[in-house]
């Protein structure tokens, strides 16, 4: 039982690790999501796309990082809606794995590897059923 | 247990996390002002003299002997355009902070002619001739409908109100008509012959890819029809356009447009599109109460079928396209099924039929990007079927077009030349009320044009073409373009150029002949041929942290002979002669545009223009010509375009009319026109499917009062539809959405 508290314990500071939870600011919420982006390019599509998002505000990708910060309004979306599109411009959204198919559209430059980045890992989960 | 081996699993990928992490530590990405880097060709061999543009700006660069290149950048977000002489130019966002890497793929059967998809208006600075190109992002700004309308965003092209029946568009350039213009699809010669008056409106707006609009003498590559400029407009091609593009406009007049273009790659080598339009405007919108139809009705549908081969050493494209038009305007209760000639109301009615194979075929040397065969060619039939009031038009047009291009360097880059030989036969066949006119032309021509370009601070362009003419003999057409960089904001352009065309009285002068007006045709009309000299100075001046980019230009166009369309001598005959006299035309243009922020930029323009040819034994001012114009244009968006809103207000100046003194007193108009202000707006919203649209043309809803003289008596001696200076309609609201897939 105790090892299994531990456990649970670690899990919750490694998802906590993983995946920030949104906070409020003065436009809304704003969450902070670790991508697979590489490049100028990549910053792009995630850009444009998120400004056509339903409720998004504001979306900023720090190349340093590799992480969105998204200001959305919480009534209209939430930080796991704003995910799972992010997943299906073919990036992955801090734990969850990117859509193969809209990955293997990007252009090359966003591909794994290509501008000599490491090559990102594999995330944890698979998007299941809700697509 | 599961969860211990989601825990696991967690732990090795936040270990691989951190590491990761500590691995992008040492990347750091800083928005530089210069880039650098190296453009190079398929195979990675450098490519010497590339040109590397800052896009929308004059800021430009070539490469060195090794390639390289170093480009101070105006703006943050500068985007590039990367391009050479036969290759396919790339455009791309500069904000890379290593050394760009940039690979240029062969373009082939273009041979230099710049395609180039990226947003607004620009001018290559490289380019030796003064030329703009429209982009697709442009020619959205304004949504209706075909080719003369797009050019309701831009400075140098002049929209013109024709007549109060026809209801056609057309357009002016250096304050002359733009029959004097040439105006290419593709380079194949287009809007001219008999469908000088309608052609602009058979191109469909969502079919264009981009419009170059070059002022002054052309190239002789495409010919001797360049008077006072050159238009060529790019079509949505197979190999790079939307797999899918549906387009629907609908206006408050009841006018709807539907458009849909497809293209995809049938393998490797194959490409297909298909590009179709139809239009429908079936209601009688009378609102000065004439009695006239301000608009006539229409239907209209236009089909495109291309195709495009990319082989290694070979590349072609043949298209085929079909285009069935119907107008039917003048007296309201006239229908597109009614006999003008016996009808109760005075109907005007106008059938087309046109159908064109066209294609290139372009002969490559992979390792040797400069140098080229094309083949461009066309083979077109035109049918119009028509008449207004009692007397009909018949016109038949068959036309056979083809152009053989060399295109080389003499020792290295710094010479380049382009030689070939064309072929063009015009077949025409016209009966107006009882008159036929009926001739053929065969036109075989050669020309030669050199290139001196030693590196990017000057160009000389020296061309010269000779056609040997079956009915007007020996054509000589020498051109000569320079281009002069003073500094890196500074380029002063200046070119000389004879031009020819052949009259076709009748086509021409259709909008007059909507009137009591009996058509007195004085002499056999000879070849109208001019001289073309002028230049443009374009600069940008630092104000704050952005540029203020300022373009003047100056052109003046001689006509040698001109064909005298004289509606002054008397009001009830159009006199049509060859000129006595002297013809010529001033043109001046200043342009100013400004970057405000990242959302709003602005572009004004004033010109000015001194019209003037020997009518009635008399130089005086050419009329429905304005002396004065002025031009502004603002546009805001957001970023990524998810909202745009754009707003255009011309100011026309007073125009002179025809002398109409010798009418009744209750039938004269006045003997010149008010000035006056047209505004157009538009608002759209972007999705990531596409966007919506809403917009008015003629916001302000002026209108000319009374465009018709005696409406009442339309059979009368005193009726005239072609004293029009002003839009015949008011107010136009119209809405539409454009849906794209792309591939």
């Amino acid at each position: 039982m105790k090892k299994i508290i531990t456990t649970f314990a670690l899990l919750i500071t490694i998802q906590a690790f993983c995946q920030k939870e949104p906070v409020q600011v003065k436009e809304g919420f704003k969450v902070e999501i670790k991508t697979s982006a590489i490049c100028e390019m990549c910053q792009f599509t995630l850009e444009k796309d998120m400004a056509f998002e339903k409720g998004v505000k504001e979306a900023t990708l720090n190349l340093e990082d590799k992480v969105l910060s998204v200001i959305y309004n919480p009534k209209k979306t939430d930080a796991q809606t704003i995910r799972e599109r992010i997943t299906m411009i073919g990036y992955h959204a801090d734990t969850l794995a990117r859509d193969d198919e809209a990955y293997k559209k990007l252009p090359m430059c966003c591909k794994d590897g290509s501008h000599g980045t490491p090559i990102p890992q594999v995330p944890l989960k698979k998007q299941g059923g809700n697509q | 247990m599961y969860s211990v081996i989601f825990f696991y699993t967690t732990t090795i990928i936040m270990i691989k996390y951190i590491f990761l992490m500590i691995l992008f530590i040492g990347i750091h990405f800083a928005k530089g002002q210069t880039v650098r880097g190296m453009v190079a060709d398929e195979r990675h061999e450098p490519l010497i003299g590339a040109t590397v543009l800052e896009l929308g700006t004059m800021n430009g660069q070539t490469t060195d002997v090794n390639g390289q290149f170093q480009l101070k950048l105006a703006s943050k977000s500068a985007r590039l355009i990367i391009s050479y002489v036969g290759f396919t130019p790339d455009t791309l966002d500069a904000n890379f902070t290593g050394p760009m890497h940039i690979m240029l793929k062969s373009a082939s059967s273009e041979l230099d002619e710049v395609v180039v998809t990226s947003s607004s208006t620009f001018m290559d600075d490289l380019e030796s001739k003064h030329v703009e190109v429209i982009t697709e992002a442009e020619l959205t700004k304004a949504a209706c409908c075909n080719l003369s309308e797009s050019f309701e965003t831009n400075a140098s092209v002049d929209v013109s109100f024709t007549d109060a029946v026809s209801g056609a568009k057309t357009i002016r350039m250096l304050g002359l008509d733009g029959r004097y213009v040439q105006i290419n699809r593709e380079n194949v010669p287009n809007v001219r012959g008999l469908s000088g008056r309608y052609g602009l409106s058979w191109v469909p707006g969502t079919w264009v890819q981009s419009i170059d609009v070059g002022k002054g003498a052309g190239s002789v590559v495409n010919g001797y029809e360049s008077m006072t400029g050159q238009i060529n407009v790019e079509l949505k091609k197979p190999e790079t356009s939307e797999k899918l593009y549906l387009n629907g406009y609908v206006n408050s007049f009841g006018r709807l447009e539907f458009n849909a273009n497809h293209a995809r790659a049938i393998n490797d080598q194959w490409s297909t599109a298909l590009l179709l339009h139809t239009n429908y405007f079936n209601n009688e919108v009378d609102n000065n109460e004439d009695g006239f139809m301000d608009i006539p009705k229409g239907r209209q549908l236009n089909v495109m079928n291309r195709f495009k081969y990319q082989g290694d050493k070979l590349v072609s494209q043949i298209g085929l396209t079909f285009m069935r038009d119907e107008k039917a305007g003048g007296q309201t209760g006239f229908g597109f099924k009614d006999d003008f000639q016996t009808a109760p109301q005075y109907g005007f009615l106008s059938n087309t039929t046109r159908v064109e194979v066209f294609g290139k075929t372009g002969l490559l040397f992979p390792h040797k990007p400069y140098k080229g065969w094309g083949f461009i060619y066309s083979a077109s039939y035109l049918d119009i079927d028509g008449g207004f009031g009692r007397d009909n038009y018949l016109g038949r047009e068959k036309t056979l077009y083809g152009n053989v291009i060399f295109q080389n360097i003499i020792g290295n880059s710094f010479h380049q030349y382009k030689t070939g030989m064309s072929m063009l036969i015009d077949d025409f066949d016209e009966v107006y009320a009882d008159s036929i006119f009926n001739r053929q032309e065969v036109v075989p021509g050669l020309y030669y044009e050199y290139t001196y370009s030693p590196g990017d601070r000057f160009t000389l362009l020296v061309g010269a073409r000779t056609d040997f003419h079956n009915l007007y003999g020996t054509y000589f057409t020498p051109r000569l373009h320079t281009r002069f960089k003073f500094s890196e904001n500074t380029t002063l352009r200046a070119a000389i150029g004879k031009g020819y065309r052949t009259p076709n009285t009748i086509v021409e002068n259709s909008n007059i002949l909507v009137s009591s007006r009996q058509l007195v045709i004085e002499e056999n009309p000879e070849p109208e041929v001019s001289w073309n000299m002028g230049g443009s100075l374009v600069t940008a001046i630092n104000i704050g942290s952005k540029k203020l980019n300022l373009i003047a230009d100056y052109f003046y166009t001689t006509f040698e002979n001109q064909l005298i369309y004289d509606m002054d001598q008397s009001s009830e005959q159009l006199r049509v002669y060859n000129l006595r006299g002297d013809s010529y035309a001033h043109s001046f243009q200043l342009e100013g545009n400004y970057q405000f922020s990242d959302r709003l930029s602005a572009k004004a323009a004033y010109k000015f223009y001194d019209v003037r040819a020997t009518i009635n034994e008399e130089l005086r001012e050419v009329p429905f010509n304005a002396r004065d114009r002025f031009f502004l244009n603002t546009s805001y968006s957001t970023p990524f375009d998810k909202w745009e809103a754009d707003a255009t207000i011309q100011w026309f100046g007073s125009k002179r009319l025809p002398d109409t003194s010798d009418k009744p007193a209750e039938f004269q108009t006045r003997s010149s026109s008010p000035d006056f202000l047209l505004v157009n707006a538009q608002v759209s919203r972007g999705f990531r499917w596409g966007n919506i649209y809403l917009g008015s043309e003629n916001l302000l809803g002026f209108t000319q009062e009374k465009p018709i003289i005696d409406s009442e008596n339309p059979f009368g001696d005193n009726f005239d539809a072609s004293i029009v200076w002003a839009p015949v309609v008011g107010r136009m609201v119209y809405a539409g959405f454009r849906y794209k897939i792309k591939r």
